[in-house]
């Protein structure tokens, strides 16, 4: 169930950030906290930044602390789901007063900012503080864009540039990083793509069809734990090999959601698409994706048959 | 073709209500109602189980440090440029 709406492209981007705003304040979109013990996988730390990552972040030297953005992804929202679940509001409501003002000001030292009143060096110092921390989340975008570094690297720098002259149009307390994000997407469609105004547009009619076939066979085969572990021993390098070979609508909707945890609203907003679009290409994508990462198991040997008769004598005994 | 048909009756349908469940797209009690089935059911949380294991693996593949130089030149672009006074 969806609770959210089509963003409406002609509409007045200040607006919709707004309603992005809007639409993540409603605890009837509730956050995904699954404690599961048979789970082998941390979801909170999924859903933000797994602490490995956070680490490197760190290492960077960049100070980006996994920060919750005010309109979190997915599992990042409200944080007890269950408590509010009585008293959830009709989706679309109206955000309260006080959102409404965080969305207008945001407190600096004590202050009220007034962005219309901002002077150019309170606007760069503030640029910097808020925005320069995800340099590295965009680079990794941009990678998954150009797929090259060199490339990568001219679009990020040109997509800050773009956002610092366009910062007094952010409206402080939305979020800054999906913000960003659109950014780097319109410069990448701009830049690289020179396919002028459109919007990131669905190659899905012309998607080869043994892709499709082939993500048949592989879920009506069953891909079962023993996969699980088989593909969990695949390097990064496969990984990336993997995403870089899906069609780009369906890499970047998996980017954004798996990695970034953007939630189907924010990206629908970043690739202006319908929210539609966006479930039906994480759907296919992730689908696509889980194919190749199978087949590149099957390339290093490491095969459903062979990871289960390796957990069968490894004692971990498989469920079913 | 799945065995299962507790979270839809094909393996798309499936695979979408799991995608969903991981997304946080559901409602409360959907959320309650796929849970329970998971926990019951072997054939649907493994593939619950290969998706949370593919995010992972997906995130941390693709967490890349920008390069140093890219951050200062960044910071240069900026401080030589004059915003659009609002």
């Amino acid at each position: 169930m969806i609770l959210v709406k089509d963003a409406q492209p002609e509409a007045d981007p200040a607006k919709l950030w707004t309603m992005a705003l809007q639409d993540r304040t409603n605890p009837a979109v509730p956050a995904v906290r699954v404690t599961r013990r048979k789970v082998t996988v941390d979801l909170d730390a999924m859903s933000t930044m797994d602490p490995a990552v956070a680490a490197m972040h760190e290492a960077a030297g960049n100070g980006a602390t996994p920060v919750k953005s005010p309109v979190a992804g997915p599992a990042g929202a409200p944080p007890e789901p269950a408590a509010e679940a009585g008293a959830a509001p009709e989706p679309g409501a109206p955000a309260t007063d006080a959102q409404e003002a965080a969305a207008r000001e945001t407190i600096v030292d004590g202050q009220a900012l007034d962005v219309a009143t901002e002077t150019t060096e309170e606007r760069r110092v503030r640029f910097e503080r808020d925005a320069m921390q995800y340099v590295d989340q965009l680079y990794s975008a941009a990678m998954r864009m150009a797929r090259n570094p060199a490339d990568a690297e001219d679009l990020v720098q040109e997509a800050y540039t773009k956002a610092f002259s366009a910062f007094h149009q952010y409206k402080p307390g939305t979020n800054l990083k999906a913000w960003l994000y659109r950014i780097l997407t319109n410069t990448y469609i701009n830049l690289y793509r020179k396919r002028q105004r459109e919007p990131l547009q669905s190659n899905s009619d012309t998607i080869e069809d043994w892709q499709l076939a082939r993500a048949e066979s592989h879920t009506s085969s069953g891909l079962r734990s023993a996969e699980a572990e088989a593909l969990d021993h695949l390097p990064d390098s496969d990984v990336k090999r993997a995403l870089q070979d899906i069609p780009e609508e369906f890499r970047l909707a998996v980017y954004f959601a798996d990695v970034e945890g953007f939630a189907y609203k924010e990206i629908s907003d970043i690739m202006n698409t319908p929210i539609g679009t966006v479930m039906s290409r994480l759907h296919r994508g992730r689908k696509m994706l889980r194919d190749m990462l199978a087949d590149y198991a099957a390339e290093r040997g490491f095969k459903a048959a062979d990871a289960t008769a390796a957990a069968g004598s490894n004692k971990q005994e498989n469920r079913k | 073709m799945s065995d299962c048909q507790g979270l839809g009756d094909c393996d798309d349908a499936r695979m979408q209500r799991i995608y969903e469940y991981l997304d946080g797209a559901l409602t409360h009690d959907d959320i309650a109602e796929i849970k329970d089935h998971l926990d019951g059911c072997p054939e649907c949380f493994e593939q619950y189980d290969l998706e949370c294991v593919i995010r992972v693996m997906v995130k941390r593949s693709c967490t890349e440090a920008a390069p140093e130089n890219l951050k200062n030149s960044i910071l240069d672009r900026i401080h030589s440029s004059n915003p659009v006074e609002a």
